[in-house]
């Protein structure tokens, strides 16, 4: 499977460690952030110091959220920076409000061609994620509407 | 106390953008830059104390050495991304204002090979990680899309109006002899007839990155005003900086030039609506509408309709990157962000030829 897939994998470049618990709950098809018991809320992308009051790591904890949101705003790629988005594009890389209080960036899919192209999607349309498990070790999450 | 008034450019250089710079180093183009600021200041080579680089790839002991100033007393990088230029300003007036040199060099610039390709890998954030496996546009093209888009909703911004900016600014570049698209003329409907680099964002509406370079000499304004030269006097000064990414800010559709500009304009006693002309980044069209609104040009949310309104050529009531900015001319790295403060310095210098604005003593400038 891993050898099929010709698209960029997550690379962890800042801390893998940090982010391990993330791809493991995507693994799961479970969507998990950390969550600050300093502030008393979730944030992502994952780190060793909250971004929110600069708690440290022993104040941060992960924790199962809702794989539900709504889209804060989108563009549609039709020149994908890599070749190998080439054949799929026009596709929609979308920022993601979850519904636990986090900002995330993904696919949003399941859309025609014809609405991709006709920027059907609307802004605050409500999405819930779809995991694809691209390869045995990862799995992305992706979004799909749903009905407000 | 504060800096204003304490300190000037008195002189300018700037190489013409090139879609490729073969056989050129980054070094090298420096050089060329600085040379002509140089000469353009009145100075010698041995009159520069202080250098103010990009400071990661190119420290200013490295541009010293190529150069073969030996006597630098003040040297420091500037690592604001595309305001590094604007901010190397700063710091050069602070350095000067304070004794710690006299006739600070500020430059920046970039060599670039096509074959390198480039976009996506983001900067040593999070992208490679979570963002870059969903496909990305080129390099920044991604948020600002996004970003665009959200403005589109929340104000009723159109793709119509702010084509504007891509059409005016051709205008302003089609006789710049520095400019990588001089002489090609643009229509306001070629930029929306151009296809979607990715939605909203048009091509025409997307910088091309490119190489050159540009450099000023910041002197003190005594040295200044004994000067043979027309100086620019440096009188209020803001900067902010803002998350890499676009996701993690919660106001979406506000820059940080809406911090930054206050404290410029309290600093220099002026308010928005004194500024005679502005030079403001603009790798998109989008984010230099919303800047523009951030500083006060337009109410907030009210800069499309200011685009549909306003003649913003040289020519125009209220000119905007009158040298055609970086979407006309190509953005050379840092030198992108800083050809904005050449080109202010130009035209308050009254040295900017057929494109000369009318009225050329206030100038607000955004890197």
């Amino acid at each position: 499977m891993t050898s099929e897939y010709k698209k960029p994998l997550p690379r962890p470049t800042i801390n893998p460690e940090v982010s391990q618990p993330f791809w493991e709950g995507t693994k799961k098809h479970e969507l998990w952030l950390q969550y600050c018991l300093n502030h008393n809320g979730h944030f992502f992308y994952p780190r060793e110091v909250c971004p929110v009051c600069l708690a440290p790591q022993e104040r941060l904890v992960w924790q199962q959220v809702p794989a539900k949101g709504r889209v804060h705003s989108y563009t549609t790629v039709y020149q994908p920076a890599l070749p190998a988005f080439a054949e799929e594009a026009p596709f929609i890389h979308a920022l993601i409000e979850l519904d636990a209080g986090a900002r995330i960036v993904g696919n949003v899919v399941g859309l025609s061609r014809e609405e991709v192209e006709g920027n059907a999607l609307e802004l605050n349309q409500p999405v819930e994620a779809v995991f694809e498990d691209v390869t045995d070790e990862w799995t992305l999450v992706k979004w799909q509407r749903v009905d407000g | 106390m504060s800096l204003r008034g304490e300190a000037a450019i008195i002189g300018i250089g700037e190489l013409p953008t090139q879609r490729s710079t073969p056989g050129r180093s980054m070094l090298g183009l420096l050089g060329d830059a600085a040379r002509i600021a140089i000469k353009d200041a009145h100075i010698r080579k041995e009159d520069v104390d202080g250098i103010v680089t990009e400071g990661g790839a190119t420290y200013p002991a490295s541009v010293a050495e190529y150069l073969g100033i030996r006597d630098v007393r003040f040297g420091t990088g500037s690592s604001m991304m595309g305001a590094s230029g604007a901010t190397g300003i700063a710091i050069a007036s602070m350095a000067v204002m304070n004794g710690l040199a006299n006739n600070v060099l500020v430059l920046m610039g970039v060599a670039r090979n096509p074959a390198l390709g480039g976009g996506g890998e983001g900067f040593g954030g999070p992208g490679g990680e979570f963002e870059m496996p969903y496909g990305t546009a080129a390099g920044a093209n991604t948020g600002y899309a996004m970003i665009y888009k959200k403005h589109m909703d929340q104000y009723g911004t159109t793709q119509e109006q702010l084509a504007h900016v891509a059409s005016n600014q051709r205008f302003n570049a089609l006789e710049n002899e520095n400019s990588a698209f001089k002489g090609q003329a643009i229509s306001h409907q070629d930029v929306l007839d151009s296809r979607y680099v990715n939605y909203p964002l048009r091509l025409l509406e997307c910088v091309m990155p490119c190489g050159g370079a540009a450099a000023a000499i910041v002197t003190t304004a005594e040295r200044a005003k004994a000067s043979l030269t027309n100086p620019v006097y440096v009188l209020g000064v803001g900067t902010a900086l803002d998350d890499f990414g676009a996701y993690p800010k919660p106001e979406f559709t506000t820059s940080p030039v809406a911090r930054s500009a206050p404290v410029a304009y309290a600093m220099s006693g002026y308010t928005p609506r004194d500024i005679q002309f502005a030079e403001f980044y603009d790798c998109y069209t989008i984010l230099e509408a919303m800047c523009l609104e951030d500083a006060g040009i337009a109410p907030k949310g009210e800069i499309g309709p200011f685009f549909a309104a306003t003649d913003t050529t040289y020519k125009g009531t209220f000119p905007i990157n009158t040298d055609g900015g970086q979407l006309s001319s190509g953005q050379p790295g840092l030198a992108g962000g800083f050809r904005h403060v050449i080109e202010g310095a130009r035209q308050i210098m009254g040295k900017a030829g057929v494109r000369q604005v009318a009225r050329k003593d206030l100038c607000l400038v955004n890197g």
